[in-house]
């Protein structure tokens, strides 16, 4: 029998044998064809890639860029280093914007009736209407997200010229309403000032994630860590102590951090004036002490005083008033905080909005237009603006993507994406950027402006009419004699920065102050406060079908794919919670809990911007939407609630963490040091990395390299962990999304990552940010136990891969001390079950040509961006000349808002990155094991007396 | 080696269709006034026959008068045929008359078909019938060519005699003397062996491919007789990544005046001119296929190697359809990269290589290959 059995199975595999052959060889390959322009543009060089400069403003977030494109498709955003308002740097959100322009779920044409409708039947039938509403005084209201292009403001006005009864209403998903009112009664000016971090030496902010989500981190973070520089002797470096209940970005980088519940923030203030009152008229504090120490604080302030900036972020219009009178009474304003060249990024009043809103409700408005705007999901009474807006004779809605709002209007008229789109900002006043498109628009869709000139019967194009605008506004006096010069420079450069007339002498409403000053507001002591904040990846969620964004894990939880309830470690050891068990916050709010080291004992945090219900296939049904429970109190939005009842459902859900290990476990991962210990030897904290140095031995034969050996230095002391980087990373070299199932087994793609640790001290924690990326090691341990020698050293010192010889042993993952290769478990970008935008013919477009598409079972990891290196080593031969430093710039460094990683030839002893590595503070990861990496850290470098943990 | 999928030919007979309207027999009064009245569409069996046999030339007519499938292809062929093929004529005239046919097939414009057109007498009767016949063929399409014994037939047959003496070898042992069998697993065996492993080495290759372009498009006469430099039309080998095909109105820089082919006649450049000014563009069909995880820049070899057009792509000049000369292995790339020296003493940037270039001056050597910079490394070319 035995026999037989074998012959058999020799059977079967000589027959499956002869049939694969067949089939093996009579399949041909495809044909491919090559299909050239008919009329070649001039411009367009295959293969080659084109730069255009535009805006990126999406109602909340400004960014000057540069936008790769490639054969006609935008496929790469670059921060404009022309910009004085974000240099070279960008943030995750303006680098995974080029992915929505390519998603699926954009709206396609215009609807009426939520059937589709030509441009021409939706003209004629919302011109009519609006006469016939005009013709009866009847009023037209403009709801529209914060518009900051100049031209569009003016375009705006003429159109609501045109009717008797107009108004126009901005409108933010996330208020900045109470600094506009607060600067509008103390100072007569309703804006939200500039601040400028570098030029201060002592910051106290409260509640302010201003490196994370507040205003405008593209803006802040450079200016944030110029100012702490420790190198900097003549300037010295920026102390900065932090307020705050969850914990954020801004939180974790600060020298101190003192937790607060939020009710708290107001005495505190309060205190805080008193102390610095009295400081400066030499008396002595008579006031109440409250639980925090506040003595110190005030005094380092006093004698800072001109040299400090206090920030709050909390919408209370109180709060802010008492804000800028210590600020007042500093002497802060010009140098320091400037209300006269203002950040220009958010203009909503929330009580315009009340006051609109509760007009619709009775009726009183009879035309609705609104433009990006989604107050279906993120307006906390959604239900009433949804009664209000059936009580309108006319709605409108103009919405370039999916949201919970389109489809509740009559006619929907889709606007262009950014990207396809004329456009112009003025994010300071002088400081002008312009928009260009740099594709045609993909579907049929109408940019806003042209709307509103067809309505208002203008037969001008909104692209002629921002020229128009543009001469008459701003030619005279830009020094050029020809128009067409001076459109056609400012187009290339995308800024043009112009000069304002300097402020007047600042007195601030005193009365008002004192008034505040003297009131008192109760402290909760029991029950839950509940923070509800914009997430780093995420925001307000108008950007929630963006799949790199989704899956982007927050800086310092490192989750993503949810929002969850953070939670105090002590709360939740008294409660007996555990991460990821469901809790119950008040009566209808059930969330995930997650034990949040450094959370304000009695207080929650509930990430903004999830919970959507149409928004597209990425961001339906992820997580809870929080927007319902913010509420009106005092004139303003208040983004918390206090509840008594939090309640364990003993219910467990699996959260989808990106590390679980939160300790470095003793070992010497970030170096740090104090910045006293620094100035008197500035290896301080590095110590061990003369010792690993000196013992440098080995039995290899020493690498010798010739010409290049790439390297990447990487500070930590200015890394703030914004994440910006793995979104570059991500767009650059084609990483795949994997959903929140394959997060939760720790196959997340991410070639770089932020590895977030805690000192031990889960109450009060240190935190420290460390991005990791393939360290390129002289000596890899992965390249010796690759069978297939898939994986191998480069004569310029790259850990090369070559997925086509890899064969998925993975032996490299394991031998890897640093964990920075990734193993693809599925072919995601065909595959349907990872359906993330880049499986479509349409979400492909975003794919960058000059890195491979990889397939199902190789390895891949961060290669330097070889792909840059190869352009531009080949781009100096073409022009007979010598690399320069600076030239190559990976993904990652170009993305960096505070310039934090460096990247260049350590061959070159005058390259930027080779005098880092010369950098006392340098160190390599794990240098113990003799890895010789081609990364360098940088120490962190505290401002405070000592570290304590 | 014809290599078209059904959606190309779709595709390719929608250009056609698109650009037969736009020939230069094009004369709206006359499509008028024959296609609404005279156009027959119901033939008698009888009469197709005859039309197919006047097609091939089996009705004798003069002596010396060349049958039209001597000249138009029906039959699948891999030689190229200047003339256009006769499915390709068919459904140019699919929506015409047999008047405007006949007006084209005996008063041609075109010198070249004027010339071997000459002494055409077709009555105007026998011209209906092949207008039938070539209406069915425009359905139809071309005939296959009938297929060969191949190599993949042989290797079934001594598969199965392999299969046959194994078994009668172990199980039914009829035939009693065993060297038979050792003989015949011998050269079976060889024969499958060797069948696998040539086939294995070859897949992805495609030696001598030479596919029917849409346009019968001749290299030897651009390129060589007209000496026009491959730059002229592949304008981006200089400065970027791809070589570039040139785009139509580069075509028309010239096919504005020059409409006659020596050999294609009107037929092939009225393509171009038509396609241009129906803004369709030119599917041409890859020869050079390189896969998606290789980057090679023409750039790189062109201007910065110093290599000229044909060390890759061989005698272009001389091609009439562009052939695949090479098989495009990673083994004839670093061949190449082995031997070839980069241009170390003139070009600045390899001023960077501190030591080969202490070398050069010290005379330890006077070339650097493509290799000592790292020539032959995985992510030069893989990434």
């Amino acid at each position: 029998m035995k026999k037989s059995s074998s012959r058999r199975d020799f059977l079967k595999l000589f027959g499956f044998t002869i049939s694969s052959a067949a089939i093996a060889a009579s399949c041909k390959r495809p044909v491919q064809n090559a299909i050239p322009y008919v009329i070649q543009p001039p411009e367009i060089t295959p293969g080659k890639s084109l730069f255009y400069s535009t805006s990126y403003f999406d109602g909340h977030e400004y960014s000057s860029i540069l936008v790769k494109t490639r054969d006609g498709r935008p496929i790469k955003i670059e921060g404009n280093a022309l910009s004085l308002f974000n240099k070279e740097g960008t943030t995750a959100r303006v680098q995974a914007s080029v992915l929505s322009l390519y998603d699926d779920a954009r709206l396609k044409y215009p609807t009426i009736d939520n059937i589709q409708a030509s441009w021409t039947s939706v003209d004629d039938q919302i011109i009519k209407k609006l006469s016939e509403i005009n013709s009866e005084a009847g009023e037209i209201v403009l709801l529209s997200s914060t518009i900051i292009s100049p031209t569009t403001i003016k375009l705006i006005n003429e159109f609501g010229a045109r009717f008797n009864k107009f108004r126009w209403v901005q409108y933010d998903a996330f208020s900045y309403s109470a600094i506009l009112e607060a600067n509008l009664q103390c100072f007569g000016k309703s804006v939200i000032p500039d601040y400028h971090f570098n030029n201060a030496g002592f910051l106290v902010s409260l509640n302010a994630d201003f490196l994370g989500t507040w205003i405008s981190p593209v803006h802040f973070i450079p200016k944030y860590t110029s100012g702490r520089k420790p190198e900097n002797r003549e300037k010295g470096m920026l102390r900065h102590v932090h307020f705050e209940s969850g914990m954020t970005l801004t939180g974790s980088n600060a020298d101190k951090r003192i937790k607060i519940r939020p009710s708290e923030e107001k005495q505190i203030l309060i205190e805080l004036y008193n102390r610095i009152e009295a400081g400066i008229n030499g008396s002595e504090f008579t006031g109440i002490s409250g639980r925090v120490n506040l003595s110190e604080l005030a005094d380092n302030l006093i004698a800072s005083r001109g040299k400090s900036i206090v920030v709050s972020g909390t919408n209370n219009v109180e709060i802010q008033i008492i804000v800028n009178g210590i600020n007042f009474l500093l002497g802060n304003y010009t140098d320091c905080i400037d209300l006269n060249r203002h950040i220009n990024i958010a203009a909503g009043i929330d009580n315009k909005i009340e006051e609109l809103v509760n007009d619709l409700d009775s009726g009183k408005v009879n035309a609705l237009l609104m433009y990006n705007i989604n107050p279906l999901y993120d307006y906390p009474a959604s239900d009433k603006f949804l009664s209000g807006l059936g009580k309108a004779g006319l709605t409108v809605n103009m919405s370039c993507s999916l949201n919970e709002t389109v489809g509740k209007a009559k006619y929907e008229c889709p606007v262009n994406h950014y990207l396809e789109s004329w456009n112009d900002a003025e994010i300071i006043p002088g400081q002008l950027s312009l928009g260009q498109p740099c594709i045609n628009p993909l579907f049929d869709t109408r940019s806003f402006q042209d709307s509103l000139l067809k309505w208002s019967g203008n037969m001008v194009s909104w692209h002629d009419y921002l020229m128009a605008n543009w001469e008459k506004e701003y030619f005279t006096g830009s020094g050029f004699s020809v128009f067409s010069k001076f459109w056609d420079t400012s187009l290339g450069k995308g800024v043009f920065d112009y000069n304002i007339a300097e402020k007047k002498t600042l007195s601030i409403n005193s009365e008002l102050l004192s008034r505040i000053i003297n009131s008192s507001d109760s402290v909760k002591t029991d029950g839950f406060e509940v923070v509800i904040y914009e997430s780093v990846s995420l925001g307000t969620g108008m950007h929630v079908n963006n799949p790199w964004l989704m899956e982007l894990p927050d800086p310092v939880s490192r989750h993503c794919w949810d929002n969850v309830a953070a939670i105090s470690p002590s709360d939740a050891e008294r409660l007996n919670i555990i991460t990821g068990q469901l809790i119950k916050i008040g009566d209808n709010l059930v969330l995930p809990a997650f034990i949040q080291p450094g959370q304000a004992e009695g207080t929650l945090s509930v990430a903004l911007g999830y919970g959507h219900t149409n928004s597209g296939p990425v961001g339906n049904n992820i997580g809870l939407n929080v927007y319902p429970f913010i509420e009106f109190k005092g004139g303003t939005r208040n983004y918390g609630f206090v509840t008594d009842t939090l309640e364990n459902t003993n219910k467990q859900s699996e959260l989808a963490l990106t590390q679980v290990h939160n300790s470095m476990e003793g070992r010497p991962i970030v170096r740090e040091t104090v910045l006293s210990k620094y100035r008197n030897n500035p290896s301080s904290g590095n110590e061990l990395h003369e010792e690993y140095e000196s013992k440098h031995r080995t039995l290899y034969p020493e690498v010798n390299y010739d010409g290049f050996h790439w390297g990447l230095s990487i500070d930590l002391n200015a890394c703030v962990g914004c994440n910006s980087c793995v979104i570059a990373c991500q767009a650059e070299n084609n990483i795949p999304v994997v959903g929140k199932e394959e997060v939760r087994k720790r196959r997340i793609m991410h070639w770089i990552k932020i590895d977030r640790y805690y000192s031990d001290t889960p109450d009060d924690p240190k935190v420290y940010f460390q991005p990791l990326t393939c360290q390129h090691c002289d000596n890899a341990p992965c390249e010796n136990v690759c069978p297939v020698s898939a994986t191998n050293h480069s004569s310029e010192g790259l850990n090369q891969m070559s997925y086509n010889r890899c064969i998925g042993t993975k032996y490299c993952i394991n031998n890897c001390p640093y964990k920075v290769r990734r193993f693809n478990w599925f072919r995601y970008t065909n595959n349907k079950a990872f359906d993330f935008n880049t499986v479509s013919d349409l979400g492909k477009m975003v794919l960058n040509p000059d890195v491979t598409v990889r397939e199902r079972g190789v390895v891949e990891k961060c290669s330097f961006c070889v792909q840059r290196i190869q352009e531009k080593k080949l781009q100096a031969k073409l022009e007979n000349r010598t690399l320069k430093d600076f030239e190559i710039k990976t993904a990652c460094m170009q993305a960096c808002p505070s310039g934090a990683i460096v990247f260049g030839n350590l061959k070159d002893k005058e390259s930027k990155v080779s005098q880092l590595f010369e950098n006392p503070r340098s160190y390599h990861l794990l240098e113990e094991l003799h890895t010789l990496p081609s990364v360098g850290y940088l120490t962190k470098v505290w401002n405070d007396e000592e570290i304590e943990s | 080696m014809n290599h078209y999928v059904p959606l190309n030919k779709v595709l390719f007979l929608f250009l056609i269709l698109l650009f037969s309207f736009n020939s230069h027999v094009r004369s709206n009064d006359i499509l008028k006034s024959d296609t609404v009245s005279n156009i027959r569409t119901v033939f008698k069996a009888e009469e197709l026959i005859r039309g197919e046999r006047l097609f091939y030339g089996l009705v004798s007519k003069d002596k010396g008068t060349e049958s039209c499938a001597s000249c138009h292809n029906t039959i699948v062929s891999d030689e190229l045929n200047w003339n256009p093929d006769a499915v390709e004529i068919s459904r140019k005239y699919s929506g015409k008359s047999a008047g405007d046919l006949s007006r084209v097939l005996l008063k041609p414009a075109g010198e070249k078909m004027a010339e071997v057109h000459n002494n055409f007498k077709y009555s105007s009767e026998d011209i209906v019938l092949i207008k039938a016949y070539m209406d069915k063929l425009a359905v139809t399409g071309l005939k296959q060519n009938k297929p060969v014994v191949t190599n993949l037939f042989l290797f079934i047959v001594a598969s199965i005699i392999f299969l046959i003496s194994v078994t009668d070898l172990i199980i039914s042992k009829k035939l009693k003397r065993k060297w038979i069998h050792l003989l015949i697993l011998t050269g079976t065996g060889i024969f499958i062996t060797n069948s696998l492993v040539v086939g294995a080495l070859s897949i992805g290759h495609s030696p001598d491919y030479e596919p029917d372009q849409p346009i019968k498009f001749s290299h030897a006469v651009h390129a060589g007789q007209n000496e026009t430099d491959c730059i002229y039309c592949h304008s981006f080998a200089h400065h970027s990544k791809s070589a570039g095909f040139p785009s139509e109105n580069i075509c028309m820089n010239c096919h504005i005046v020059v409409r006659n082919g020596n050999r294609s006649g009107m037929f092939e450049i009225a393509k171009v001119v038509g396609n241009y000014e129906e803004k369709i563009p030119i599917k041409w069909i890859k020869v050079y296929n390189l896969q998606d995880h290789v980057f090679f820049s023409h750039a790189q070899h062109v201007e910065a190697g110093g290599l000229s057009c044909q060390e890759c792509h061989g005698p272009v000049e001389e091609m009439d359809r562009i052939r695949l000369n090479q098989k495009l292995t990673m083994g004839w790339c670093i061949e190449c990269h082995r031997t070839k020296n980069v241009n170390f003493k003139n070009n600045q940037f390899y001023s960077d290589y501190k030591e080969l270039a202490d070398m050069i001056r010290n005379g330890k050597t006077d070339s650097v290959t493509v290799e000592k910079i790292g020539g032959t490394e995985c992510m030069k070319c893989h990434y």
